[in-house]
This record gives structure tokens, sequence and C-alpha cells, in this order.
């Protein structure tokens, strides 16, 4: 009897070090390959680049009255984004497994802060989200479930943030979706972004890394506080049909004036034909012309 | 050889994937094709991540004192291109070139290149 309980009692032990099989082990620093929207995750987009973004009129309307100077601030410089930083943002992840101390079992995965994101908690083993009361922060609660060897992520209960760098955001309503596909030593977040308040559809980004054996900082330098231009109690911003810069993409790189204001429509590659006969290839490509993640 | 430099480089940003980064759009607060010269003394030089900002005073030609932010790379960026948090100090006269910002209102500056006549020291670049 006795020797029964000590076999029963290994075997226990043994299926609850190990994970479920279709877990797979997504720890370590992950290289981000910025081979996607340069420009978008570098020197950052042009004021009225929306296109591709699936806004409703509010999106719109909210994006328009987005003055660059809002975020010099000085009480919002230091803003972290949201966890939809890990899409618009250049940088590499580095993660790690939380173990439970008693079980040894996954109790969370970690994803190091940026200087400008926070670390991305996400809980696995199956608490609750909180309440639709709770605080919201720019880190939002997030927790994760494993679909055969992919790990999706759910995050809630976010504050207001940006989904592109001028102005695009997502309310305190939204949820983002995080696909974790791991590939040998490749991996493939996929990030859906579902918004009630200023988008029709999911935005959907995906982005690559390598692993490296080179660890990937955790939190970076401390961001502080100074003069940016924006004199305290000044709140930039542009008043309904007031914004000057809603046809800079037309201007330089003959895009129509319907296509950057986004909208779902834009999202997809027919809409190329659509706009066909009022696109104008400029003469000449004179500024970001996609010659590195810089800018210029 | 120049080629093999270039792809080195990228491979290496690519690689590290640590950089600066500003927390706003360049293309989005400045007017990037276009230039304007300030001469003026420094009143403060915050070297710091993700960018440094140089502050200046200069007049402008109702003797109204004018207070710019220049915007420039981070302090680990520019440590490596000599300069240092005391390379510039209170009171110093400069004449900065940058590309203006979008806001008229913020009299801010992204740097191109900065020169101090008094002992001719200058820096130019470009930083991301």
């Amino acid at each position: 009897m006795t020797r029964n309980k000590i076999i029963l009692s290994f075997a226990a032990v043994l299926c609850a070090s190990f994970p479920a099989l279709a877990e797979i082990d997504l720890s370590g620093s992950w290289a981000a390959i910025n081979h996607e929207d340069a420009l978008e995750r570098g020197g950052g987009p042009y004021p009225d680049d929306w296109a591709g973004l699936p806004f409703n009129e509010a999106g719109r309307a909210k994006a328009l009255s987005f003055s660059q100077s809002t975020i010099s601030m000085p009480e919002r410089i230091c803003w972290f984004q949201t966890q939809w930083h890990i899409a618009a943002g250049p940088f590499s992840l580095r993660m790690w497994a939380v173990p439970d101390p008693i079980t040894g079992r996954v109790q969370a995965w970690m994803i190091g802060a940026w200087e400008t994101r926070a670390p991305m908690t996400i809980w696995m083993d199956g608490r609750p989200h909180p309440g639709k009361n709770a605080p919201h922060d720019q880190t939002g609660f997030t927790t994760g479930v494993w679909n055969g060897n992919e790990l999706i992520a759910t995050t809630t209960h976010l504050k207001t943030g940006y989904i592109r760098r001028n102005g695009a955001a997502s309310s305190d309503q939204a949820t983002i979706t995080t696909h974790f596909l791991r590939h040998g030593d490749m991996l493939t977040v996929a990030l859906f972004m579902d918004d009630p308040v200023y988008l029709t559809e999911p935005y959907i980004l995906t982005r690559s890394y390598n692993l490296s054996t080179n660890p990937v900082a955790i939190g970076g330098p401390p961001c502080i506080v100074g003069d940016e231009g924006v004199e305290p109690g000044r709140v930039p911003h542009y008043l309904p049909g007031k914004n000057p810069y809603t046809d800079e993409m037309t201007k330089r790189y003959g895009i129509p004036e319907e296509a950057e204001m986004g909208g779902a429509q834009t999202m997809y590659p027919e809409y190329r034909d659509k706009i066909k006969d009022k696109f104008k290839l400029p003469a000449k490509c004179t500024l970001n012309c996609g010659n590195n993640a810089g800018g210029n | 050889m120049k080629r093999k430099l270039f792809v080195l480089t990228f491979a290496g940003v690519s690689f590290l994937g640590v950089r600066a980064y500003a927390h706003h759009s360049f293309a989005s607060t400045y007017l990037e094709d276009q230039k304007v010269t300030v001469e003026a003394d420094v009143v403060q030089f915050l070297y710091r991540n993700p960018h440094s900002f140089l502050q200046l005073e200069s007049k402008d030609d109702k003797g109204k004192t004018i207070t710019w932010a220049v915007e420039w790379g981070a302090g680990g960026q520019l440590g490596s291109q000599g300069v240092q948090k005391d390379t510039l100090r209170i009171g110093d006269h400069v004449v900065v070139q940058g590309q203006p910002g979008r806001d008229p209102e913020a009299h801010r500056l992204r740097m191109i290149n900065i020169k101090r006549p008094s002992d001719g020291w200058t820096w130019k670049g470009n930083f991301d």
C-alpha cells in the first residue's frame, strides 16, 4: 500500500513538473527584425498618415485633433505607451517564465519593460480579469492560454493610448489579443487591436524576432522630464477643421487624401484598384524614401 | 567597402535592437525639408535619454526673449560622438541650424548642426 502511494506520488510530481505537451518555451532574448513599417516604428509617421487604420469617424476626429506637441507637455513626456507599443515600437523582447513556488507550474509569462512601455505580465494560472469598474492603466491586465504551440494573451483594462504615433488612438475599452508563435529560433508575434470606440474592425500587426544570445535590456534608461518647448498650462491641439497637415502625404507621395484618412477599406489590397486613377507617382522621392529605419 | 559597412551597420542595429527612440514622431513634429538658423545663448543642456534637449534664448525683432527647445541625440549616442554633458555650458553663445517644429508656438528645432564661435567647436550629424 505504502509502495503504491509512493509510486502514485512520484507520478503526480512528474506530471506536475512538465508542461502539457503542446506548450513550448518562449524564454529568452528575442531581437526585433525591424524590416516592416520602418518609418512608423523608427523616426515616426507623417501627421496625416492614417492609411490602413480601420478608423470610425470618432477615431478619425480624435486623430485630426492631435498635435505632436501634446506629448511634449511636461506631465506627458514620460507617459508609458500601452502594450500596443510592442507592435508600434522598434524594440526587442525579453521573455521569461515565472514558476509557482509550490507546484513549479508556469504561473505567468513576463515580457520585460522598455523605456517607453511597462512590463507585460501574462497570467497563466486561470485567474479572471478584474471587474469592469477596476482601474485602468497603460499596462493593462493580461491573461494567457495555450492553443497548441501558440500562446494567446488577452489584455484589457488599458488606458487610452496611441496605435500609431501621429494621434491615432485606442480607447480605454480596447482589447489587445497577442499571439506568440515560435518557429525554432524565430518568433512571430501577431497583435489584434479591438476597440469599439475608435475602430470598426480589428487592427492587426505582426512582428518578427530572432532568438539572440545577446541579452535584451529590460527597462532601459529612465525618462527624465525636461522642457520640450511647451510651456506648462498650454494644451496643444487642433480644433475640428483646423489641422493644417491633412494633405502632406498627397503633396509628397501623391497618395489621395481619402486613402491617408484611413478607414477599414484602406487595409485591404483591393483598395489599390479603387484609387489607382487618383494616385500620381511623384517624379522623385525626396524624403523618407525607405532607406533606413531612422527616417531620413 | 561602403556597402559592406552599411550592411554591417544595419545588421548591428537590427540585431541589437537597442537604440534611442523618441516618444514622438519626427515626421509629425518637424518640417523635415526645411532649415532655420538660430543664434542664441545656452540656458540649459538636458543630456538624457531618449533624446537630449538644448534650451537656448534669443531676442526677437522687438527685443522679446524667445526660448528655443532643440532636440538632439540620446546621451549615449552623443557621448560616442564626443559630446559630453559638460561640453556646453550655460551662457555659451551658439549658432544652431535645425529643422523647425510644426507647432510654431513651441519654438522647437531638431538639431542638424551647432557651432560655438568662441572656440570654433562644432557638431553636425544625424540621430534617430
